[in-house]
């Protein structure tokens, strides 16, 4: 058998093994925390109980096993921290995924709805809603996901604009924090936090280096290092184990595929 | 006519907006916040569009018996069922339209996009060969990112991860740097070629 020139269908079954495999197993890898995940971290730590956080569930349902994990973390984090929790969605398919995460994660706490956190729901067009959201909350967002005027909650009515959110922390697979940077820190000066996809993470890069978004956690990797930090263990830790197996298979794939084709120019 | 009026619509509200950015007049600011709430008015009639177009092109893809055309089926039936059951239940949580979404199209959608994993592997192994200079550059880099994105990388020496951190962080961001600085210009002349009404293609036909 050629090395170099393996069936697409072996590597199939080889990933489909090295992903399914490790599933199989409680089994928990050593995670090293990194500085962008820290910084996410930090600034949460140093937000007051009386401030506001905004968590915007900026993903579409196909990433949803990736942004779980994610999203539980830093919920996780500010609601044992007593911050008041304003989640909403930017992408019509996260409202619901949003609701769901953070109902959960709330209920897990003892949070109530209205008094710990309330859910916005969805705005489409979100240049005219992070833009809209500067100005005024409650015009971009008359009624909450549950169709309340979510004014009348006493611990939400002084919620004006930006300038009462400590943070925004965008929860995104795509490309949002980027527009959350040039429309919302950019023009309104608040702190936007990223939470995003793995592969999302050289698309923001010179946004973090330049101080106009903070983090990111990302990926599966990211959400195991935010859990270590918090001290629980968590759907990310285990999953580690599985992304790990899969990069360790195309390395391997990639290293064995270039042997043998070296090995056969050589014959 | 046709195209003088989108073209004034076009100039005032470009320019307008372009100004209120550097005043704070309260006038000029409720004015714009004004804008703000058009701007997702117009937003849901494109979605609309989006609709009408979508049942359009599988409707005639169905009658005219076009390639594939039993999917075209599927997605006709899934405009139809997801819009009555929106409309006569509302999308609210515990409605029959988000238990749809939950338990179909979103395992669905995750079920497509896990499979990139399948994908990536095998492109992978084709693409990341020793064929010539550029192409080794491009192995080793993806080699050590890799490597670095995961626990093992840290377990074997600190040296490959802290290399994955100095490749995304250093010559990736100057290339992405030097795109987002072609983009940032580029976005600038097209808006300014749009306020101006030299840039007339968004009006489509003939006379654009």
């Amino acid at each position: 058998m050629d090395l170099s020139r393996l069936d697409r269908r072996i590597i199939f079954l080889l990933m489909g093994l090295a992903i399914a495999i490790p599933m199989l197993f409680n089994v928990t890898l050593p995670v090293n925390v990194e500085k962008d995940t820290l910084a996410v971290y930090d600034k949460i730590e140093m937000i007051e109980e009386s401030e506001y956080v905004m968590v915007s569930f900026d993903f579409e349902a196909s990433s949803f096993p990736e942004m779980r994990p994610l999203a539980v973390a830093i919920l996780n984090h500010l609601f044992e921290r007593n911050i008041k929790v304003i989640g909403l969605a930017l992408f019509s398919e996260g409202t619901a995924l949003g609701f769901t995460t953070i109902s959960d994660i709330a209920e897990k706490h003892g949070k109530k709805y209205g008094i710990d956190y309330i859910y916005l729901g969805f705005r489409p067009q979100y240049i005219s809603a992070i833009l809209g959201m500067g100005e005024s909350i409650a015009r971009v967002f008359p009624e909450d996901y549950l169709k309340k005027q979510w004014q009348e909650y006493p611990l939400f009515s002084g919620l004006e604009n930006y300038d009462n959110a400590g943070l925004v922390i965008s929860v995104s697979d795509g490309s949002l924090p980027i527009h959350w940077a040039e429309y919302a820190n950019a023009r309104y000066g608040v702190e936007i936090g990223v939470a995003c996809a793995a592969v999302m993470v050289t698309a923001f890069k010179p946004y973090f280096n330049s101080g106009q978004l903070i983090g990111p956690v990302a990926g599966v990797k990211g959400a195991a290092e935010y859990e270590k930090l918090l001290g629980r263990q968590g759907a990310a830790q285990r999953r580690l184990f599985t992304q790990s197996s899969a990069h360790i298979l195309i390395i391997v794939l990639v290293l064995g595929a270039n042997l043998a084709a070296y090995m056969r120019r050589k014959r | 006519m046709k195209t003088r009026l989108p073209i004034a619509v076009c100039f005032v509200f470009g320019l307008f907006t372009l100004f209120q950015y550097f005043t704070a007049d309260p006038t000029l600011e409720s004015i714009y916040k004004e804008i703000l709430d058009w701007m997702q008015i117009i937003f849901v009639f494109t979605l609309l569009v989006g609709v009408v177009s979508l049942a359009k092109i599988h409707s005639e893809k169905l009658i005219k018996k076009r390639t594939d055309w039993p999917y075209s089926i599927l997605t006709i039936l899934g405009i139809v069922v997801m819009a009555f059951l929106g409309f006569a239940y509302g999308t609210d949580w515990g409605t029959p339209f988000l238990w749809i979404f939950m338990n179909i199209q979103v395992p669905m959608q995750s079920t497509m996009f896990a499979l990139l994993a399948f994908y990536v592997a095998s492109a992978a192994y084709r693409g990341f060969r020793f064929r010539n200079r550029e192409a080794s550059v491009l192995l080793i880099t993806a080699l050590i990112v890799m490597m670095g994105r995961i626990p093992l990388g840290h377990m074997i020496s600190d040296i490959i991860p802290g290399t994955a951190e100095w490749i995304i962080d250093h010559p990736s961001v100057a290339a992405k740097r030097g795109i987002l600085i072609g983009i940032g210009l580029g976005s600038i002349t097209t808006a300014l070629r749009v306020i101006l009404g030299i840039e007339r293609s968004y009006l489509g036909g003939k006379g654009a």
